[in-house]
């Protein structure tokens, strides 16, 4: 697991090396970007939706309180083990339980953000519990030990041949790396997993408070199986993601499915109200909800934050965010990144030191915001983050020396005509060709790619005051 | 639960007032539903966009042409099938009227699932090594092209799973436009059933180099035959 | 009417000329221009990096200069878009600043809008022949809304061949203090905005913010693909000469 060792440059500049995930990078998120939009005007009155949207999650947040307890309500009621798991660990801990409780040696997993958040996996194994991936693109990764590069396609960044290459070992011969043979050989190797599990983990994509239920949004059907052949199944959901009926679910599936690949509809959009009857014939018999919490109560007090818990997680912020575009989602660092990621990533953590950097992978362009389809404004976020980060002290001295300064001449205006005219006289050493290049940091970090123009010999104040005083 | 207490009034604080007693107010929704005129339109858009997703579709009006066109898609595939797995074709304890007569006179003997055997682990099996599965629906919608299924004592999620293919039967009068009237007609039923599935073509993913591929884990090749009585 | 100019920080230093020539087309059109003394900075900078009460200030004296203007235009769609959309945070704890910061927004404009949405002048007369792209910067485009008028201000310049630049939506990298304190992702933005740029054929790239304008043609100088790059305030200065 080497990417978690590295350092913020470290990542950074392993990313801008790298051609391949560039390229893989462009072509998923165009892919992906282009899809919404052709999603999006079909559906027709875009911005009617987002708005719908927006109100859906508002009302959520602000009564999450109500809607929470109405859902534990409603599936206690039916027998359903529902847990709360204040941190992490403390969801970590639930889950090995659980899984000792039922002496279960296979677990598998179908798609779950929590679960990367809760870094499940690495726990269970260390109990010696096998756990399988049973998500194509989570198995990929697995198997490389990565953690995702994007919230939707996690393993965009590996190349057909590389897959190929991590199946051999398992497989026990060299697989040829085309799509339909990799894709084959990982419906065998599963399908006898599934039939095997004894415990199934499942992720939620939107929970629904009056009736007590869960919905899955996938597309390669391995949700399905792990929500239907193992006789435990275990839930894994952040608490923010719920809607209060299935009239407010019609809303949000349009606005996912639309936004996070373009379809209509995924293949498989289940929705569950567990446990099965008592007459069904399949289905699991033991129903797990671990609802975590891991700080989402702290940013819901955060006035100034409480909208990033309006995520929907469809991933539309990434596909169209020019820094995710030339990176890739490792050189973040965090198991959400992207813009969202940015943003909830140091609110969940709440370590400055460690994901300090997150809120200045943005050059604040906006279309984040704009993606968006239930209107989070994620680059205020994003700014509001940078304030929060400034106030608590933690930029560097010389960087605040610097605003410092900024502050005492941008606010003395004849002060600055005269520093900008002693400014043109000192530049002389570093220009050439009429431009400025080169120079001391951080002027070099700009010089080092692109020239500068030259400080006018009188900045138009002057000239305008010249001019004015001729007449 | 105290602890669920602790959690939700932790949760009352954090925003600043003490939980509502009510459910609150809902949210005013007004967006623009996607609406056909008729059901003609309505079969006709949803077998399109089944087609579209990959999926095989025909209608029918008879329990002949029902065998025609399961003749057509599968010709004698069956018959060899069932040579080697007498329990090649799984199927729900009841299909509508049409199917079971279609399947009887082809001589394609089903499988009901529920009574194939009782071990839960032993039936998955037979659902894994059917060649095809058999179920109705109970909704379907147009402008996604999908196809929605109840889960039901006399019927089996495996079978639409498991097996490489699975065929859908549904009737004309149940195809709704769009996923609202189908969200409206599952609240109606009070309490949801335990899985509520809405299929909309075979198993698909993209997750190597964006290449879409289908069939992954679910079925490969999905089919839908409308009955029109 | 009388119209203020806002020459906006990095105009005021490094291109006077743009700001010259905006009072020169306002003043063609028949209005009188003054220049209010003590204006600096919008306080963007500070703001985006995250120091509110730097940027406080800086904004506090640019309320001020500026309090006796009937009309503000800027040749910055990023400035004029920190006034309006951030303004009101910035104040929004001083009642008596926050009612002069919303009389500012409401008389300040962007140097296209005001021409095109204000003035109702989409043709200038201007003559210019050239093939050119606009690159539509991102504040301007999405905090502002600035959609139509530079393209409309453009069409109507006779005998300029406007080509489509590939990706336009694209941020460039510049960012303010992201280029400086993330030069290594902003150099890879910058790359492809260029890469762009050249794959448009265009021999002249167009926009309304400097800072945009600033960073593209300092990174096609370097790698040595000078593509004229004007402001179009400087494309129309040049196309109304007659």
């Amino acid at each position: 697991m080497t990417m978690y060792n590295l350092t913020t440059d470290q990542r950074v500049d392993e990313a801008l090396a790298n051609n391949f995930l560039r390229q893989a990078t462009r072509r998923a998120t165009d892919r992906l970007r282009n899809n919404k939009y052709k999603a999006s005007e079909e559906l027709g009155n875009w911005e009617q939706w987002r708005s719908a949207g927006e109100s859906i999650r508002k009302h959520v947040i602000s009564n999450l309180d109500f809607y929470l307890n109405q859902l534990i309500e409603q599936m206690e009621q039916r027998g359903v083990h529902v847990h709360l798991a204040k941190t992490p660990a403390d969801a970590v801990g639930i889950v090995r339980n659980i899984v000792r409780e039922h002496d279960a040696k296979n677990v598998l997993k179908s798609k779950s953000m929590i679960s990367e958040e809760i870094h499940l996996n690495h726990a269970l194994e260390e109990d010696g519990v096998a756990v399988v991936e049973t998500d194509l693109g989570e198995y990929i990764i697995q198997i490389a030990g990565e953690p995702p590069s994007h919230i939707i396609v996690p393993a965009m960044h590996k190349t057909r041949q590389q897959v190929a290459d991590l199946f051999e070992p398992i497989a026990g011969y060299a697989l040829s790396s085309d799509t339909p043979t990799l894709t084959r050989f990982v419906r065998i190797q599963m399908r006898e997993q599934f039939l095997r599990g004894d415990i199934g983990i499942t992720g939620c994509n939107f929970a629904v408070a009056d009736t007590g239920s869960i919905v899955m949004v996938t597309n390669e059907g391995n949700g399905r199986m792990v929500s239907t052949l193992p006789r435990v199944q275990i839930t894994l959901m952040g608490m923010e993601r719920i809607v209060p009926s299935f009239r407010e679910l019609d809303v949000m599936l349009n606005l996912l499915a639309r936004s996070a690949t373009g379809q209509r509809l995924s293949s498989y959009t289940t929705i569950l109200t567990p446990p099965k009857k008592t007459a069904d014939s399949d289905g699991p018999e033991e129903y797990h909800l671990v609802i975590l919490d891991h700080n989402r109560s702290e940013i819901l007090g955060d006035k100034l934050f409480r909208t990033a818990l309006n995520c929907i997680r469809c991933g539309a912020c990434f596909n169209v965010c020019p820094v995710y575009r030339q990176l890739g989602g490792h050189a973040y660092g965090s198991v959400y990144s992207g813009p969202i990621g940015s943003v909830i990533t140091p609110l969940l953590e709440k370590d400055w030191k460690k994901w300090g950097h997150l809120p200045y992978f943005s050059s604040l362009c906006g279309a984040c915001s704009e993606a968006c389809p239930v209107r989070i404004p994620l680059h205020d976020l994003l700014v509001k983050l940078r304030m929060r980060k400034t106030q608590s002290g933690h930029t560097p001295q010389v960087e605040q020396q610097i605003f410092k300064a900024y502050r005492y001449f941008f606010t003395r205006e004849k002060t600055l005509r005269r520093a900008l005219r002693l400014g043109a006289h000192l530049q002389w050493p570093f220009v050439r060709n009429h431009r400025i290049s080169g120079g001391p940091p951080p002027l070099s970090n700009w010089t080092k790619s692109r020239t500068l123009p030259m400080v006018a010999p009188k900045p138009f104040m002057q000239v305008w005051a010249d001019l004015n005083n001729k007449r | 639960m105290s602890n669920t207490n602790d959690f939700i009034s932790h949760l009352a604080s954090k925003l600043g007032r003490s939980t509502p007693a009510q459910t609150p107010p809902p949210v005013d929704i007004s967006v623009p539903q996607y609406r056909l005129s008729n059901s003609e339109e309505r079969v006709s858009i949803f077998l399109q966009n089944w087609q579209a997703l990959g999926g095989k579709g025909a209608i029918v009006r008879s329990s002949d042409e029902t065998l025609q066109c399961l003749k057509a898609w599968f010709g004698d595939l069956p018959l060899n099938w069932l040579k080697d797995n007498h329990q090649a074709l799984v199927a729900w304890d009841m299909l509508p009227t049409v199917a079971e007569s279609a399947f009887s006179t082809l001589n394609w003997p089903l499988t009901r699932y529920t009574q194939s055997t009782l071990d839960p682990r032993d039936r998955y099996s037979i659902a894994a090594h059917a060649e095809l599965g058999i179920t109705g629906s109970d909704l379907g919608i147009a402008l996604s092209g999908t196809i929605v299924m109840n889960s039901d004592p006399l019927r089996g999620r495996a079978v639409s799973l498991l097996p490489p293919r699975h065929l859908a039967f549904i009737e004309t009068t149940k195809i709704r436009n769009n996923l609202f009237e189908v969200l409206e007609e599952v609240s109606v039923l009070g309490t949801p059933p335990a899985a509520i599935e809405m299929i909309s073509g075979p198993s698909r993913t993209s997750d190597i180099e964006m290449d879409l591929s289908i069939g992954v884990h679910g079925p490969i090749e999905v089919y839908v035959v409308v009955i029109d009585n | 009417m009388k119209v203020s100019l806002f020459a906006t920080c990095l105009t005021n230093a490094f291109y006077p000329e743009v700001d010259l020539t905006m009072a020169k087309i306002l003043k063609h059109l028949g209005h009188t221009i003054d220049v209010p003394e003590g204006q600096v900075c919008c306080g963007q900078i500070a703001f985006n990096s995250g120091y509110v009460d730097d940027a406080r200030e800086v904004a506090r004296t640019l309320i001020n200069s500026f309090e006796r203007s009937e009309v503000v235009v800027g040749p910055s769609g990023s400035c004029i878009a920190m006034i309006h959309h951030y303004y009101p945070t910035l104040f929004e704890n001083e009642p008596v600043y926050l009612k002069k910061a919303e009389d500012l927004i409401n008389k300040s404009y962007e140097f296209t809008q005001f021409i095109v949405d204000v003035l109702k002048k989409p043709d200038l007369g201007a003559h210019y022949s050239a093939k050119a792209t606009y690159h539509p910067s991102c504040h301007a485009t999405r905090l502002l809304g600035i959609g139509e008028a530079p393209l409309k201000l453009l069409q109507n310049v006779k005998g300029l061949e406007l080509v489509p630049l590939p990706e336009a939506q694209l941020c460039c990298g510049f960012g303010g203090t992201f280029s400086v304190k993330m030069p290594k992702i902003s150099e890879a933005m910058v790359a492809e905005k260029a890469e762009h740029v050249l794959e448009s054929g265009a021999d002249i790239l167009l926009g309304l913010d400097m800072g945009c304008l600033m960073n593209i043609s300092g990174y096609l100088e370097k790698i040595n693909k000078p593509v004229k790059t004007m402001h179009i305030i400087q494309l129309l200065g040049e196309g109304m000469k007659s």
